[in-house]
């Protein structure tokens, strides 16, 4: 089968005007505007297949959002080339916005001051699902997320997570082959963010959706995404599996040992970085490619009872890249 | 495109107008502050009912101003207001992911309000009629009433692109939005196209180039026509005048907006 989503070197430049503070600042802004490009994306390409979920991590900035209003059609790009589900996005024609959906966790569509049952049946006239689809759909919508009893109460009533969910319903009810997902656990509790996971691992699943998911939260992409795209500055630093970007980007290995005497804790700081010293065990980190000498040198100079070399963890991982420790870490 | 899906578009804004009970009946409170405040300026102008001034006597002045009520409840009561701020809030977006037609949808919610304003300013006029006792001129004659409608939906639909135009400023200055919109819908608009006087009263040069601009064909045009003081061919040539604006405003409201979405940043966050 074709590709669901086709990005082809695309590049997005924001035209922006300085603003210095103050009065006299924003006059200056109008008498001698000083313009500035913003290159928001630089040039990044990927392919993504139909039924694939895929996250995309960086910090804020990166580029993640951008590269989501571009492809569903609310940005128009620079240059490049984008193609989702063979539509041209940009177009926004009837029958691409039928198949797509964007769901932002900082936006919101439901009607403030109507109850969420009003935003659904306005959908579904927007959307022209036939009744007996719509309520089956709605009905399933409202089951896996749990908002039965939220659908009649005033939308300014309710707290942010039974918010997100109703926006979630709202967002799926036309059923969209692809679904971009930007911050969708933002704000919410941790019970309230799992019910989210479930669901969208469920969604991808039943409906075979194609999603792009942006997020902070690190536990939304170890459950959900196979595959990531690390973008940064608006360039694409990795795209592949989740478990490689671990081996590819992290510099260093966990060595921990148990040692049967305390008093040559000392001694081991000149293997490696000594992480964490809880006696028993300590847990050095140590380069790559010096992690088996290092084991060689601990087992032969040290009473060690137990040695284990483990990877980074992902989160760890992941966390660096947030704080836009990937870039520097490879510059290097 | 269905029908189905704009009537409900046109019943979730009614509910939703309805949702601000406190502050749709301030703005009518003001309305009708307005007119009376109006209204007891000319019956004192006029405090001698034969007296005629610039055309005008007692009866018709008063019906002017009882028309100003429902005319603006018609044509410059606009849900479209909004369309400013969700630029520039980048809401927009919302509707920008759906299949629905830009300035349809917002016509729509336009029609809803004016439809619930002129449920309200019926009522209203009924209990002014009421309190007040006025002399109203009552329009018998069927071809100035066809006209009167006729610039009414003309007038509808100049304005509707006029207040788009200037909602669409936000894409190039998101903080002029609300600014620009007072100035050119609230001062200019109300001002050069009737809704404080009738504009007959002005230097005939004046009025003279104003029935070039579009703005009298707003709310002075279609009163003067249900007043019976515009007839004939100077009715037929308004209608043009007025069709023509529309059909220059349009396009250039389609072109800004085109333009204004290549620009669009969809910001918010």
């Amino acid at each position: 089968m074709d590709k669901a989503i086709i990005v082809d070197h695309l590049v997005k430049n924001f035209e922006v005007i300085e603003k210095k503070p103050g009065l006299a600042g924003a006059i200056d802004s109008i008498v001698s505007p000083k313009k500035k490009i913003i290159r928001a994306l630089k040039n990044i390409s990927f392919t993504i297949q139909p039924g694939e979920l895929v996250g995309f991590i960086g910090p804020n900035g990166a580029g993640k959002t951008t590269t989501l209003k571009i492809l569903s059609g609310l940005l128009y790009p620079t240059a490049g080339f984008t193609s989702v589900l063979g539509y041209d996005p940009w177009e926004r024609k009837p029958e691409f916005l039928k198949k797509i959906s964007l769901v932002m966790g900082q936006k919101n569509q439901l009607w403030w001051d109507l109850p969420a049952a009003e935003t659904l049946e306005l959908n579904r006239a927007i959307y022209e699902i036939p009744k007996k689809e719509y309520e089956e759909v709605v009905s399933e919508l409202v089951t896996l997320l749990e908002v039965g009893k939220l659908l009649n109460i005033q939308v300014r009533r309710l707290s942010l997570g039974q918010r997100m969910r109703l926006e979630l319903v709202a967002a799926l009810l036309h059923t969209p082959k692809v679904l971009y997902l930007d911050e969708p656990t933002i704000g919410l509790d941790l019970i309230a963010q799992q019910k989210m996971r479930d669901f969208v691992y469920e969604y991808n699943r039943k409906y075979e959706a194609t999603i792009l998911l942006t997020s902070h939260n690190m536990d939304d992409l170890i459950d959900l995404a196979r595959r990531v795209i690390v973008i940064d500055e608006g360039q694409i630093l990795f795209d592949g599996a989740l478990e490689e970007l671990v081996s590819r980007f992290a510099k260093e290995k966990i060595i921990k040992v148990s040692l049967s005497r305390e008093d040559d804790v000392k001694k081991i700081e000149t293997i490696g970085k000594v992480k964490k010293i809880s006696f028993p065990e300590v847990i050095l980190s140590v380069p790559r490619e010096a992690v088996a000498v290092a084991a060689a040198e601990l087992l032969q100079n040290f009473p060690v009872s137990d040695l284990t070399i483990e990877e980074i963890p992902i989160e760890d991982v992941i966390r660096k890249v947030f704080r836009g420790g990937m870039r520097r870490s490879l510059q290097k | 495109m269905s029908l189905k899906k704009y009537i409900s578009i046109f019943k979730i804004s009614f509910a939703q107008e309805f949702a601000y009970r406190i502050n749709f009946i301030m703005w009518r409170v003001r309305n009708v502050i307005q007119i009376i405040l109006l209204f007891f300026l000319w019956t004192t102008v006029f405090s001698d009912p034969s007296k005629v001034i610039f055309g005008y006597d007692r009866t018709k002045i008063l019906t002017y101003v009882f028309g100003i009520l429902v005319v603006k409840a018609i044509v410059l009561s606009a849900r479209a207001v909004d369309v400013a701020g969700e630029i520039s809030r980048g809401d927009v977006s919302n509707l920008l992911l759906k299949p629905v037609n830009f300035f349809k949808y917002w016509l729509t919610r336009d029609l809803s309000s004016k439809a619930l304003n002129f449920i309200f300013s019926a009522f209203e006029i009924v209990i002014l009629f009421l309190i007040l006792k006025p002399e109203i001129y009552l329009q018998t004659n069927l071809f100035l009433l066809v006209g009167f409608f006729l610039s009414l939906i003309f007038a509808i639909l100049a304005f509707f692109a006029l207040l788009m135009i200037t909602s669409f400023v936000p894409f190039w200055a998101p903080e002029l939005g609300w600014g620009v919109q007072f100035l050119v819908i609230v001062i200019f608009t109300d001002f050069l196209s009737g809704g404080l006087f009738p504009l007959d009263i002005l230097p005939s040069f004046i009025q003279k180039f104003l029935y070039l601009t579009p703005f009298p064909y707003l709310i002075f045009f279609p009163i003067q026509v249900y007043l019976g003081k515009i007839t004939g061919t100077v009715l037929l040539g308004g209608l043009l005048i007025s069709l023509f604006w529309i059909f220059v405003l349009w396009i250039a409201m389609g072109w800004i907006w085109r333009r204004g979405l290549l620009i669009y940043r969809a910001e918010g966050r």
